[in-house]
């Protein structure tokens, strides 16, 4: 009962240090697809009254990952009919030229302004055209929640983590009189602290165990997947199989770290 | 013959407190059989515990198995400890393992296998008349059946040094005597070199041994 206790005082913690960290992973990855989802729809216009060569617009800033040139012909082609070969002409060379720039991800308004004075720079151009209003609430929302999140999680992070050193000294304290008398008969420290280690590493392993089994659940969870697809996310991005690694790392890597500090602060008694 | 133990003018002192060996002066040569005695409280312990380095000395120069303590890196320290058998005034059993196990702690320490350390230990936990025991943890026996396993166990890897803090503090005549026997053994037949803290100086071994006396925190050879 006692042992199972000292094991739950060490899962906890970790579990919930690795559930915070899987929930940002899982948040990241939704705002990037919709972030990319949204930059491949996303383009904004560049009016300049004489023609430029795409890559002098699209070197301004690294944001921008292509600029395709805006075929006026088609749009003329609407008037065409009522207009004589001449005059249309005439309409050509006044015409200024439209450029389409798109967008490796999507910006923040602060870096769409930031652009829009970089493209407005540029000489011959006239104007930029942002459609602003394309910026989506729902995209706001979960970047807002994203910084919301990682704020939570670190808060988590650092009570977890102080609840982990705290039952690693218990356990330091039950094990003292053992590595202290196996001190006396010269056993290294990897032989005196090896219980100590395995323990950790055991309970880090359940506390992994956890919270894929968990993931998997929810992603099995038929009214849970609905709503994210009613939400326009896809549900397969909750859970990668690359997360078990470096949920794995953080787990291992905390209870391993925890391990060392007890093992070093270990002092021999006079 | 090489010196086992070379002490110049140890000085030994817990922290913030007043000395209690004020000066060790002794040799000890590989083979010999040596007692120590002293009232209580007049360091006999705390000398035990400089020469298996778990006290460097304050002021002198001690020197065991050729490795001047207090002047040992603490990887080179646990390596001195490996060779030396030391048996504690309060036993140290390790109270979460088995008799056997215990016995076998110098044995794992040493590396060797499993089933070398267990022949081993079952070995000495015979001549310590406790083989029927090797199953139970140490609170389950006798202080002096505690005392026993403690005997055992600083024997079980052939250490070049012994240091005895009253081993047979505990024990009844009969007891005692097996014990004196084992230790008479391992310096006869392994030429293994012993220190003993003892208030009684057993008949028995009375003709060859040296005698070392601590007496207001100094060491004087009484013969
Ligand atoms: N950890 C310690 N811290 C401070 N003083 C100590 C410590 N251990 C022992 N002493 C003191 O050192 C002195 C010598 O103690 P030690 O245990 O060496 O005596 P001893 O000769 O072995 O006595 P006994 O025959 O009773 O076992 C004592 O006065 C004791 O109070
Ligand atoms: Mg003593």
């Amino acid at each position: 009962m006692k042992s199972v206790k000292a094991h739950l005082a060490l899962i906890l913690p970790l579990f919930a240090i690795l559930f915070g960290a899987e929930y940002l992973i899982v948040f990241d990855r939704i705002v990037d697809n919709y972030e990319t989802k949204l930059s491949a729809e996303y383009s904004l216009i560049v009016v300049a009254d004489k023609a430029l060569k795409p890559v002098d617009i699209s070197r301004v800033d690294r944001l921008i990952d292509h600029v395709e040139p805006v075929d006026i012909d088609s749009i003329l082609h609407r008037i065409r009919k009522e207009t004589s070969e001449k005059n249309m002409k005439k309409i050509k060379s006044i015409m200024p030229s439209f450029y389409s720039v798109k967008l490796r991800h999507y910006p923040d308004k602060y870096t769409l302004k930031r652009l829009k004075e970089e493209l407005l720079a540029i000489k011959g151009v006239k104007s930029v055209y942002l459609f602003e209003k394309m910026h989506d609430p729902l995209y706001e929302m979960l970047a807002f929640m994203k910084s919301n999140f990682l704020i939570f999680s670190l808060l988590m992070f650092v009570v977890g983590v102080l609840l982990i050193l705290k039952q690693m000294y218990v356990w330091q304290l039950e094990h003292r009189e053992r590595m202290q008398i196996m001190a006396l008969f010269g056993a290294p420290v990897w032989l005196r602290s090896g219980v100590l280690f395995r323990l950790a590493i055991i309970d880090a392993f359940i506390a992994l165990l956890l919270i894929v089994s968990g993931m998997f659940y929810l992603m099995k969870r038929s009214d849970l997947v609905a709503f994210l697809r009613d939400i326009d996310i896809d549900p397969q991005t909750l859970f990668h199989f690359n997360d078990i690694g470096l949920l794995a790392a953080i787990g291992f890597g905390i209870s391993i770290f925890g391990t060392l500090v007890v093992v070093i602060r270990f002092k021999e008694e006079l | 013959m090489p010196s086992v133990i070379e002490s110049n003018r140890t000085k030994l002192a817990y922290p913030r407190h007043e000395p209690v060996i004020k000066n060790a002066t002794f040799k000890v040569q590989t083979g010999e059989f040596v007692f120590i005695t002293g009232a209580s409280g007049s360091g006999k312990s705390t000398l035990l515990k400089s020469m298996y380095g778990a006290m460097p000395p304050a002021d002198g120069e001690l020197v065991v198995g050729g490795m001047e303590i207090g002047k040992l890196s603490s990887s080179r320290l646990y390596k001195l400890r490996r060779h030396i058998g030391v048996i504690f005034q309060d036993y140290k059993l390790i109270g979460e393992w088995s008799v056997e196990k215990n016995v076998m702690l110098p044995l794992i320490i040493a590396g060797f296998p499993k089933d070398v350390c267990r022949a081993q230990a079952q070995k000495l936990l015979t001549h310590v008349k406790l083989s029927h025991k090797s199953d139970k943890f140490p609170l389950e026996l006798s202080g002096g059946e505690q005392q026993r396993v403690a005997v055992a166990r600083a024997l079980a890897h052939n250490p070049f040094l012994i240091l005895a803090d009253e081993p047979t503090g505990n024990l009844d005549d009969y007891s005692s005597q097996v014990v004196w026997e084992l230790l008479e053994k391992a310096n006869e037949e392994l030429k293994t070199t012993i220190l003993v803290v003892t208030h009684h100086i057993p008949e028995m071994l009375s003709a060859e041994y040296r005698h070392l006396m601590i007496e207001n925190g100094v060491l004087y050879e009484i013969r």
